[in-house]
């Protein structure tokens, strides 16, 4: 029963490094605390569901559309939320402010769109096969989102650390200004950042909404909350501390809702992050650079 | 002229509560601090209210008063770890603070009723008392403004280093700027109670955090006046535009965009620095003509 537990954890945790790994790119690159970055989980979701439901798509097609929906959305919202703000170099403040707003708005959208039901994949989207390992019962859709979950990590991390574009993204989130001066077009590599965070979460919604078939417009909200937990934990804008956080935080979740109540495991996610953020709020796996734009003494 | 005061009277009212907790926000951003922990501390100081007026039969101002007090106790614990973090992190951490009062709030129901929430609570917050109340804040925080304490603020919110190197304690100000915040939220959340007839936890959410937010960025976030102007705006709009209702949250949500990004100071900063520059240009032009002149 705790290994079947844990497994389910894992399962759910690889979700959660996944859209936490999109956050604290942005926040790493960018310094924007994007609050509207559950909207954009939710709209991945939806665009999934709906090129499901229109085109009866197989279950990659709508992963990919996800990922396409969530990063255009994200970038749309860079142009129109966070671009003007960068041009005036107002304070991270106005950023978070922006990006209220921007939820609210992209929020309200969904709900007129979905009527504000609980909508749900077709039955047959994904076949339901059942592997049983030494007594733990993993379906093959958990494998799956594992897998994708993995996968996105590796290509991430193969991106940023061994290729021209993830030399740039790093260098931009070293020093935006030094990287000008080196003639690298610090407006795209914003962008692609952008892009790529937002793919990231349009692809968790994806896989969140197909793992407990409900999709709805408020599906973002707590799973925003979770992931600010997720992203404390490991440090912001460490990239191995989201994808670690991330497992822990699908494991302790798992295990308080199967063993505890449902309300505590909110209510412990929660007061984690507040007891966290007060206590170590760089995170357990913090750099230098980090403290001294978390902390003052 | 009567009953047309009587039909908008309740926005009225509704204004001034909210101005007074938007006050609660904009004393906080005058320091340059990012807390918006506002709704928990209105949370405890309405809940507080209540308890005691429905439960222990209290009278209300002094039922309004150990809300506030509360409020205060508790803005007084958090405000020292808050200081300690930066900008941002701040307000990460005062939203877990107002997600966990929430939480709080939907889960001891022997206390608070949960999600059901405490109905029942006589409305003794009448326009006049709130109107009463209103007005001191108004001019306590005014006066205020003009004192050390306030210049002080100002300097921490502009520029952190030249705070530190004119020998201004930036924690002590911003810790202070908390404690006032959370007592007046807490006065607020008492009296929004005692006019309304029931309370749910729910109401003191990330919704009341946006709204707060907004009217405090709206009015701007160095006079006092900013406040209440904000809230008035922003309480009026959806009454004005009452078809519109199902749209009020894009209106919202669209509008506090557009202000960050095109009107970052605020209506009446903005207002008042334009008056200052329109005055200074004049007396300029003056002392040149007198200069002429002569």
């Amino acid at each position: 029963m705790l290994t079947q537990q844990i497994f389910n954890g894992l399962v759910m945790g690889s979700v959660y490094a996944v859209f936490a790994l999109g956050f604290t790119l942005l926040f790493g690159v960018n310094h924007i605390l994007n609050m509207a970055f559950g909207s954009i989980f939710m709209w991945g979701a939806f665009a999934g569901l709906y090129i499901v439901k229109t085109f009866d798509a197989p279950f990659v097609i709508a992963l990919a559309a996800g990922m396409l929906a969530g990063g255009l959305l994200s970038l749309a919202l860079d142009f129109v939320a966070f671009r003007p703000l960068r041009k005036r170099r107002a304070p991270d403040f106005a950023s978070l402010l922006s990006s209220i707003g921007a939820n609210l708005v992209l929020l309200t959208i969904a709900q007129k769109v979905s009527n504000t039901t609980v909508m749900r994949f077709p039955f047959d989207t994904f076949p339901i096969v059942i592997y049983d390992v030494f007594g733990l019962r993993m379906q093959l859709l958990q494998l799956t989102i594992m897998a994708a979950g993995l996968l996105m990590v590796l290509a991430l991390g193969y991106m940023l650390y061994r290729t021209g574009v993830g030399r740039r993204i790093r260098s931009v989130a070293f020093s935006e200004k030094t990287s000008r001066l080196l003639g690298i077009n610090a407006g795209v590599v914003n962008a692609q950042v952008f892009f790529i965070s937002g793919a990231l979460a349009g692809m968790a919604g994806v896989l969140i909404g197909i793992a407990f078939n409900s999709v709805h417009f408020l599906m973002g909200e707590p799973f925003l909350m979770q992931a600010f937990v997720v992203i404390i934990l490991g440090g912001l804008g460490s990239m191995p501390g989201a994808l670690i956080a991330g497992l822990v935080m699908g494991i302790v979740q798992t295990l308080s809702y199967a063993y505890i109540s449902s309300a505590a495991a909110e209510s412990i996610a929660f007061g984690v992050l507040f007891a966290l953020i007060l206590i170590r709020p760089t995170g357990l796996f913090a750099q230098a650079s980090s403290i001294m734009r978390i902390q003052r003494r | 002229m009567t009953s047309f005061l009587l039909a908008y009277q309740s926005v009225f009212d509704h204004i001034l509560i909210y101005a007074l907790l938007t006050m609660s926000q904009y004393i906080v951003l005058r320091a340059g601090t990012f807390s918006v922990s506002t709704p928990a501390f209105a949370a405890v100081g309405a809940y507080t209210t209540t308890i005691l007026i429905t439960r222990n039969g209290f009278s209300p101002v002094l039922a309004i008063t150990a809300g506030a007090a509360l409020a205060t106790l508790m803005s007084v614990v958090i405000a020292h770890p808050l200081s300690r973090l930066r900008g941002v992190f701040q307000a990460v951490a005062s939203l877990a603070l107002v997600q966990v009062v929430v939480t709080i709030g939907l889960n001891w129901e022997s206390m608070t009723r949960g999600a059901l929430g405490i109905s029942g609570i006589p409305k003794v917050a009448t326009t006049g008392w709130l109107l009463v109340v209103t007005a001191c804040v108004i001019w306590l925080l005014t006066i205020m403004g003009r004192f050390q304490i306030g210049r002080a603020m100002d300097v921490v919110r502009e520029d952190e280093t030249v705070a530190v190197s004119l020998g201004i304690r930036v924690s002590y100000y911003q810790r202070l700027a908390m404690i006032l915040s959370g007592m007046l939220a807490g006065l607020a959340g008492g009296l929004y109670a005692c006019h309304s007839y029931a309370i749910t936890p729910e109401e003191f959410g990330f919704p009341m955090l946006v709204n707060v937010l907004a009217m405090a960025v709206l009015g701007g976030r160095t006079s006092v006046w900013g406040a209440l102007v904000g809230a008035a705006v922003l309480t009026s709009l959806p009454e004005l535009f009452r078809g519109f209702a199902e749209y009020r949250n894009i209106v919202q949500g669209g509008l506090l965009m557009l202000v960050i990004a095109y009107l970052p100071n605020g209506i009446v900063d903005t207002l008042s620095s334009l008056l200052h520059d329109r005055r200074v240009e004049r007396s300029v032009t003056k002392a040149a003509t007198g200069a002429e002149a002569s």
